[in-house]
């Protein structure tokens, strides 16, 4: 009976002691919000001062800066407000200076750099300043060689380690890269950059026309339409060989490749049996299967990013083109836009937006130009972005947050991007003509 | 002819005539003479030059049924405002108390009162912007127009006040992802909708549940389909020890 008892006595205990202990928030929200206020004081030099340790601070520095203010979930504190002795280490830190005005911050991300034997050394702190009790909330250590490029790097990491944490679980996009067509070189070639514009390179040297590239999912190849034959094919690049791979040719014009999220398929416009029709490839360009039987181009196959499981294209089938959306099987389709002249649909990458460009009156005289909407697919409401000249092929950032897209405002077509409310429009390229942008996956 | 006499037989109405009129005359006279000579005693005339113009002049009152309590005490207060303000006046130190001189050199001298000056006391205001973060539990801020609150209780407990980062991006994203234009175009105001989930430690949401309705059913919907589009709000921080935090997320709709 003791026994017994006793063998209750523990269960009991061992039941109480095993409910888990549970954390309870309780928040809430009214219509609208407000960002981060994050100040970023200058990285300094902490020791090893070698004569480019300057440039590389700068660098860092610089980087640091764009990418956070870029990001578009905080509002940067103007350097003018900040405290004058500003921290390299956590212990000089004086929360009450920061989260005062004029400073007023919320979060404070600081550090500093060291060169020693050709590495350059960074660490780095995040501080909540309204947390007196423990307030850090990051604090990382990063080593590379001592070049310009890594302190570039060392600064995008940071920056996107801050995002990850402070912007909700979406990673950064200051590693991502952006690939695009210029015609720098004398040909329409495909180049590649990072997000912000920096560190342009040409990638295919065909001397012909290369157009929509679509890099695929991992990021290992770039898919793109290419008129060096005697036909417009698709053409498959290999970014870990640095060349073309082979990829079937199907006869016909055969143009814009787009990646079905897994990475395993690949839709394309072709005219293989006549008429521009939708098709439906595996990744080698194998067993091509016709999705859309309607007279009149269809073209600019776009999958939704995150199921998979629809296509967004532009159809002509009523005339001027307008974006549509099917099931990725062909069925169920459904216009979208209801007039004007509406092409390049791009799916964010949450399913939910598709952003493309649109003349609403299009014609002769008729007021306004080709501009950047997104329209909500599942209510088909829709918001204009871009308001100055003539604007095309939206491409959508891996977070969501930006959109990168084609304009001629200042002569010539250069590359754009934005936030996805159409604020913060800044041009990402300068020189040539440079088009059609598509932003990696990740 | 015998019958005239009904016909020519006279009332004698003169003499109530006349004293009819003399009572009218005494009484309007009565009247006037007061008006003149009494109610001159009592001030000013309606309309008259001091009360400015010929019209009468007014004052709304827009609280004049409010029983308001009287002046409380007399007092010789020169303010134009009964009100006693809302700083406390320094008071005046006690005058020293007259020492009567000793009549005898035995009489001790009546020890001197030591004058201790009056402290004021500390101020309570908090001044802008050093309010500090919200801290505790209940804590409300407010932010353009939108209102937001958050607690906390149970368990370990201090989740809140460790992460307030971490509310921080629960408390955004939730906001990013709620899609006011789902919500009935005719309703302009409606009751908080409260939702309760819970964050695992890779920090998706899971268990979504309408706790509270706030009657609106096209709200109550939008308010769970901004959760269910949140894939997740990004893994609880590392030196957190429990695996899972529940929120309860309420939601203020206003038009």
């Amino acid at each position: 009976m003791v026994k017994r008892f006793v063998a209750f006595a523990l269960l009991l205990l061992t039941t109480a002691s095993a409910a888990p202990q549970q954390d309870w928030i309780r928040t809430g929200t009214g219509l609208g919000q407000e960002k981060v206020r994050l100040a970023v004081p200058e990285f300094q030099l902490a020791f090893g001062a070698t004569p480019n340790s300057d440039t590389l601070r700068k660098v860092f520095n610089d980087t640091l800066w764009n990418d956070l203010e870029n990001a578009g979930i905080f509002d940067m504190v103007s350097k003018s407000f900040y405290p004058l002795s500003q921290p390299a280490q956590p212990a000089a830190v004086v929360l009450d200076a920061w989260s005062n005005p004029p400073a007023s911050a919320g979060m404070l991300a600081f550090g500093n750099l060291g060169v020693s034997n050709d590495q350059l050394t960074v660490k780095g702190w995040l501080y909540d300043v309204k947390n007196a009790a423990s307030p850090q909330v990051l604090g990382k250590q990063y080593s590379e060689a001592a070049t310009p490029e890594n302190a570039r790097r060392i600064a995008h990491r940071f920056a996107d380690e801050i995002i990850f944490r402070l912007g909700g679980g979406l990673p950064g996009i200051a590693e991502s890269r952006i690939f695009f067509i210029s015609n720098r070189s004398g040909h329409k070639e495909v180049w590649a950059m990072d997000y912000d514009g920096a560190g342009q390179q040409q990638l295919t040297r065909l001397g012909s026309i290369a157009l929509s590239p679509r890099v695929s999912p991992d990021g290992s190849r770039v898919a793109f339409t290419s008129f060096a034959g005697s036909s417009v094919e698709l053409a498959m690049y290999s970014m870990e060989l640095g060349r073309l791979v082979s990829f079937p040719r199907y006869g016909g014009t055969n143009a814009s490749p787009a990646w079905s999220p897994d990475g395993t398929k690949l839709a394309f416009s072709s005219s293989m049996r006549g008429d521009p029709e939708i098709f439906v490839a595996e990744a080698s360009g194998a067993s091509p299967k016709r999705l859309t039987a309607y007279k009149g181009p269809d073209i600019s196959p776009v999958f939704n990013p995150k199921s998979g499981a629809q296509i967004a294209f532009v159809s002509g089938r009523t005339g001027l083109p307008q974006i549509y959306v099917m099931d990725a099987d062909g069925a169920n389709v459904q216009r979208l836009t209801d007039g004007g002249y509406a092409v390049s649909p791009s799916w964010s990458p949450n399913g939910q937006f598709l952003a493309f460009s649109w003349n609403r009156n299009y014609g002769p005289g008729a007021p306004g130009g080709q501009d950047i909407y997104i329209m909500d697919v599942a209510t088909r409401q829709w918001v204009q972005l871009t308001r100055a000249g003539n604007n095309d092929s939206p491409s959508w950032s891996p977070d969501g947050r930006h959109i990168v897209f084609q304009a001629n405002r200042k002569g010539g077509q250069q590359i754009w991007s934005m936030l996805a409310d159409g604020s913060q429009q800044r041009p990402l390229t300068a020189s040539g003509s440079n088009t059609q942008p598509n932003w990696s996956w990740k | 002819m015998r019958n005239a006499d009904i016909f020519f037989e006279h009332e004698p109405w003169k003499a109530p005539l006349i004293g009819s009129a003399v009572l009218h005359a005494a009484f309007f006279g009565g009247v006037l003479l007061y008006a003149a000579v009494i109610g001159s005693l009592h001030g000013e005339s309606w309309g008259g030059s001091g009360s400015g113009g010929d019209a009468m002049s007014v004052t709304l009152v827009s609280r004049a049924a409010v029983p308001l309590p009287p002046p409380s005490e007399e007092s010789q207060n020169i303010v134009a405002t009964e009100s006693k303000g809302l700083s406390e006046s320094e008071k005046r130190p006690p005058e020293k108390a007259e020492v009567a001189l000793p009549a005898h050199d035995t009489a001790k001298p009546e020890p001197q009162r030591k004058i201790v000056p009056q402290k004021p006391p500390p101020p309570n205001q908090v001044p802008f912007g050093q309010g500090g973060p919200v801290s505790g539990p209940y804590g409300v801020f407010n932010a353009n127009g939108a209102k937001g609150g958050l607690s906390l209780t149970g368990g370990g407990g201090d989740f809140g006040s460790r992460y307030g980062w971490y509310v921080d991006v629960v408390r955004r994203k939730v906001s990013e992802n709620w899609l006011k234009y789902e919500v009935d175009p005719s309703i302009s105001s409606a009751r908080r909708v409260y939702i309760t989930f819970e964050i695992t430690r890779s920090g998706e949401p899971t268990n979504i549940q309408l706790s509270q309705s706030s009657g609106i059913p096209s709200l109550d919907q939008s308010a769970v389909r901004a959760l269910q589009r949140i894939d997740t709000f990004g893994s609880l921080p590392p030196d957190y020890a429990g695996s899972r935090v529940a929120v309860e997320f309420w939601f203020d709709y206003r038009r």
